[in-house]
C-alpha cells in the first residue's frame, strides 16, 4: 500500500535514482491518491489538495521529511467538499478549487489560513461545471481552465471537455469557449498546466478510468483560443514509443523545453523533449 | 558574343580567386595541413592578431540528452523563409494557426528523454497459507500478485527470489492491489484494488499470467485491507475515501450487495485503512490514518455516501474497535490512540488470537508495533520491532503464520518481504528474506502518481503518491 508521500527528484534522474527528499509522515497530515500538485516559483511554494480531510495545505518549496504544511486550509466556511485537484495563480495570489460533486469552482485568497470562505464561488447551471475535476489558470490571460470528465449517460463515445472561462469569471457565468466534440479526442482531463507566452494548455488525457491500459490516451495541447470541436494542436501518444500507458499528470519545464508526464499504468515519470509548444 | 563574355569572366575570377588562396596559405604557414594527418601543426603556430586554427577535435560521440530533430522546427524554418518572418515565436504562432486551419492534430510520438521508474516489484499487501507454505504478496510497481514459497530465502548477493507463480496483466482486473487473502481450504486468492479499480477478484490456485479472474465482486468503493471470517463466511474490507467498513458475503460475486456496512460519525472511522478480526474475542480492529470528513450515508448501503462540505479536519491516527458485528453508524468498543502509541500511517494489520495480540505495519514509523488486544487509549505498544537490523522499512503490510510461529512484513521502501519469530522485539535481524530486486537498488516509494510537479528553483520533479 502507497503510503502518503511527496518525493522530489533530481530534473536528471532517471532509472531508479533515489530521491532527493520526501514529505512523508503522520505530521505532513498527507492523504494517499494525491491527483495535484502545484509548485509557485514566485513564494516558494509547495501546494496539494487532501480530499480525505477536504484541506488544501500549502507546504514550504524544501520541505522535506517529516514536515507539517506551513498553512492548511479547511473548516466549514471553505466549502470544500472532496478537494481533488487545484492550482495556484502567484500573480494575483488566488488558490482555484475545483469541487466535482457540488459543481462549481471555488476560489480563496494564497494567503489564506484555517477556516477561510472563498472570494469566489463558479456555480450554476450556465456554467456547465458537471464533474468538474481539473483546472489551471493562465494569470497572464487571465483565463481558467476546467477539465470535464465524460458522463456515463453522455455521448457516444464518451466524451468530456475543456470550459474556458475569465479569470475572474463568478457566479453563474457560461464559459467563454468550450473545447469538445468527438475531434477532440477527450475522454476524461486529469492534470493540467498553462504556458502562457504560447498561450496554450497542456492537459493529461489518459481514457477511460476502468481501463487499465486504454487506447487513445494522449497529452494534448490546445491553444487558450480554440473553441468548438477542435483537435489538439500537438497530441503526445501513448503507445510503445513513447511507452505512455496512462499519462494522468503533466508538468512544465520551459527552460529545458520539456514536459514532465506522470503515467499511473508505469507508475513512473516521464521527461520529454517537447520544444514545438515553447 | 554573350557566352564569350561569360567564359571570360568566369575565368578571371577563378584566376583571382586560386591567386588569393595560395596568398593566404603563404601568408598563414600554420594551417597548412601535415601531410598524411587531419590535425594541425601547432609548432608552426605563430603568435599574431589575426585568427588562425589551433586545432582540430574529433565530436564528442553523439549520446545522452540532446535536442531531437523535430519535423515541426523544421517546418518552422521552411514558414520563416517563406514568410520572412525572423523570430520562432512568431513562427510557433504560425504554426498554431496552421494547425488550427488544418484540423488535424500534429501526434508526436517520441521516446522520452528521461523516465524515473523501478523495474523491481514493489512488496505491499501479503498472506501466507501455513500449511501449504504458499505465500501471495501483491507489487504495487508491476500490479502483479506473486506466489512465492514461505521458505524462500534470497541470498545475499543473489539478484532476487523469481516468484513460483505470477498473476498480471489487464484481463486480471487487478491493478493497485492493496490487500490480499488465501482461502485456507481452496487456496483461492482474493484481491483487493485500491485507489483505481472497484473490482475484487478471486483467483484459483492455478491461475497464473494474465488472466481474467475466476470470479470477481464489484465493491461500492476502493479497497485498502480486506479481512474474512471463516467460520461466518463474511468477507470484510475497509473504503478509506468513504470511511466506511463493507461486509459482503465471502462468495459474493459480480453487483453482489454488502450484507452490512459499519460508517457513519460516530463509528470514528478516520481514513479507515488496515483491518483485522479476531473472531475468538468478536472484535474488529480498523487502523486510520486521522484524514476524516463527514459523509451523509444513504440508507440504502449499495449507495457512496456523499461528502457534506466543509467538515474536513485532522485526527490523529488510532485504531478503533468494533464488534465483530457492528453495523450502521456505531461507537467503536475503545479506541487505541495517543502519542504513546507511536502510530504513524498505520497500514494494514493481523491479530493473533492465541496471544490475544495485533500486529500494525506502521509505515512511516518503519516499525512493527504489537498491542494487546484488550489495549485501549494512549498505551504504549507491548512490542515495537524497528531499526537497521530489521530491515523494516515503510512497512505496509503483516502476516501471521501460526503454525511455525512466524511474523511476515512487507517493506514498501526496499523491495523486501521478511520474516521474524512471532515474539521478536527491537532490533531483529530477520530470519529469512525474499527480495524482488538487488539488494544495492533502492525502492523510489513512487505509488499510483496521478500528478506531477516540477520545482524550477531547485530544479526537481515533484511526484505525490
Amino acid at each position: 500500500m502507497a503510503h502518503p508521500q511527496i518525493a522530489a527528484f533530481a530534473r536528471l534522474a532517471q532509472g531508479n535514482i533515489p530521491p532527493t527528499r520526501a514529505i512523508a509522515g503522520q505530521a505532513a497530515l498527507l492523504s494517499r491518491s494525491l491527483h495535484d500538485i502545484r509548485y509557485d516559483a514566485i513564494n516558494d511554494e509547495i501546494l496539494v489538495a487532501n480530499g480525505h480531510a477536504q484541506a488544501i495545505l500549502v507546504y514550504r518549496g524544501a520541505a522535506d521529511g517529516e514536515e507539517a504544511p506551513i498553512r492548511i486550509i479547511q473548516g466549514s466556511k471553505t466549502m470544500l467538499n472532496d478537494p481533488d485537484r487545484l492550482d495556484v495563480d502567484p500573480i494575483h495570489n488566488e488558490i482555484f478549487v475545483p469541487d466535482r460533486e457540488g459543481k462549481q469552482i471555488l476560489v480563496f485568497p494564497r494567503n489564506g489560513i484555517g477556516d477561510v470562505a472563498p472570494i469566489r464561488v463558479l456555480k450554476g447551471p450556465a456554467t456547465q461545471l458537471e464533474r468538474a475535476g481539473a483546472l489551471v489558470v493562465d494569470p497572464v490571460h487571465n483565463l481558467l481552465v476546467v477539465g470535464l470528465p465524460y458522463s456515463d449517460t453522455g455521448s457516444s463515445p464518451p466524451a468530456g471537455s475543456l470550459l474556458i472561462f475569465q479569470r475572474t469569471d463568478a457566479g453563474n457565468t457560461p464559459p467563454s469557449r468550450i473545447i469538445r466534440g468527438p475531434k477532440t479526442g477527450i475522454i476524461r482531463i486529469n492534470q493540467m498546466a498553462v504556458y502562457s507566452p504560447r498561450k496554450v494548455v497542456i492537459a493529461a488525457q489518459p481514457g477511460k478510468i476502468e481501463e487499465m491500459e486504454p487506447d487513445g490516451a494522449f497529452v494534448g495541447v490546445w491553444s487558450l483560443d480554440d473553441n468548438g470541436d477542435v483537435p489538439p494542436r500537438w497530441k503526445l501518444i501513448a503507445g510503445p514509443k513513447s511507452t505512455m500507458k496512462k499519462p494522468r499528470g503533466v508538468a512544465l519545464d520551459p527552460k529545458n523545453k520539456t514536459v514532465i508526464i506522470a503515467d499511473m499504468r508505469l507508475n513512473a515519470v516521464l521527461t520529454f523533449y517537447f520544444p514545438e509548444i515553447f | 558574343m554573350i557566352r564569350a563574355s561569360r567564359i571570360a569572366r568566369t575565368t578571371g575570377l577563378l584566376a583571382v580567386l586560386v591567386v588569393a588562396a595560395l596568398g593566404f596559405i603563404l601568408v598563414n604557414p600554420g594551417i597548412r595541413p601535415r601531410p598524411g594527418s587531419g590535425f594541425a601543426e601547432s609548432s608552426e603556430r605563430r603568435p599574431k592578431a589575426s585568427r588562425q586554427l589551433v586545432s582540430i577535435q574529433p565530436m564528442m560521440p553523439m549520446g545522452g540528452e540532446m535536442c531531437e530533430w523535430a519535423p515541426a522546427s523544421g517546418f518552422a524554418r521552411l514558414a520563416a523563409s517563406w514568410h520572412g518572418v525572423r523570430t520562432a515565436q512568431s513562427v510557433s504562432a504560425r504554426i498554431v494557426s496552421a494547425a488550427a486551419d488544418s484540423d488535424v492534430s500534429v501526434e508526436i510520438s517520441r521516446p522520452p528523454l528521461r523516465v524515473i521508474s523501478d523495474r523491481n516489484p514493489l512488496f505491499s499487501a501479503i498472506a501466507i497459507e501455513p500449511e501449504s507454505g504458499m505465500l501471495m504478496v501483491t507489487d504495487q510497481n508491476l500490479f502483479q500478485l506473486l506466489e512465492f514459497n514461505r521458505l524462500d530465502n534470497t541470498p545475499p548477493h543473489a539478484r532476487m527470489t523469481e516468484p513460483k507463480r505470477v498473476i498480471g496483466g489487464p484481463l486480471t482486473k487487478a491493478e493497485m492491489m492493496c490487500a490480499v487473502y488465501i482461502d485456507p481450504r481452496t487456496k483461492e486468492v482474493y484481491v483487493g484494488n485500491g485507489d483505481t479499480q472497484r473490482w475484487l477478484p478471486v483467483f484459483s490456485k492455478d491461475a497464473r499470467g494474465n488472466v481474467q479472474p475466476d470470479r470477481f465482486l464489484k465493491v461500492e468503493g476502493a479497497v485498502a485491507g480486506m479481512a474474512v471470517d471463516e467460520q461466518r463466511q463474511e468477507l470484510f474490507v475497509t473504503i478509506e475515501a468513504d470511511k466506511m467498513v463493507l461486509v459482503y458475503k465471502k462468495t459474493a460475486s459480480g453487483n453482489d450487495r454488502p450484507i452490512r456496512r459499519l460508517a457513519g460519525e460516530a463509528t470514528q472511522l478516520e481514513g479507515p485503512r488496515g483491518i483485522a478480526l479476531d473472531t475468538k474475542r468478536n472484535l474488529l480492529f480498523v487502523s486510520n490514518t486521522g484524514n476524516a470528513h463527514s459523509l451523509k450515508y444513504d440508507a440504502d448501503i449499495t449507495k457512496s455516501p456523499v461528502q457534506i462540505p466543509g467538515t474536513g479536519r485532522f485526527e490523529p491516527a488510532s485504531i478503533t474497535v468494533h464488534s465483530l458485528d457492528a453495523q450502521g453508524n456505531t461507537a467503536p468498543l475503545r479506541i487505541i490512540e495517543g502519542p504513546n502509541t507511536q502510530l504513524n500511517v498505520p497500514a494494514l494489520m493481523a491479530v493473533d488470537e492465541e496471544r490475544g495480540e495485533l500486529y500494525v505495519a506502521n509505515n512511516t514509523g518503519h516499525s512493527v508495533l504489537v498491542f494487546k488486544v484488550t489495549d485501549s487509549g494512549d498505551v504504549k505498544p507491548a512490542r515495537i520491532i524497528k531499526g537497521p537490523k530489521s530491515g523494516i522499512k515503510h512497512p505496509s503490510a503483516v502476516a501471521l503464520d501460526l503454525k511455525n510461529r512466524e511474523l511476515w512484513v512487507t517493506n514498501f521502501g526496499n523491495h523486501t518481504a521478511t520474516v521474524y519469530p512471532l515474539t521478536a522485539n527491537g532490533d531483529v535481524a530477520p530470519r529469512r528474506t525474499i527480495r524482488s530486486g538487488p539488494a544495492d537498488e533502492v525502492n523510489l516509494l513512487i505509488g499510483n502518481p496521478g500528478a506531477v510537479g516540477y520545482d524550477s528553483r531547485r530544479e526537481e520533479i515533484l511526484v505525490p503518491n
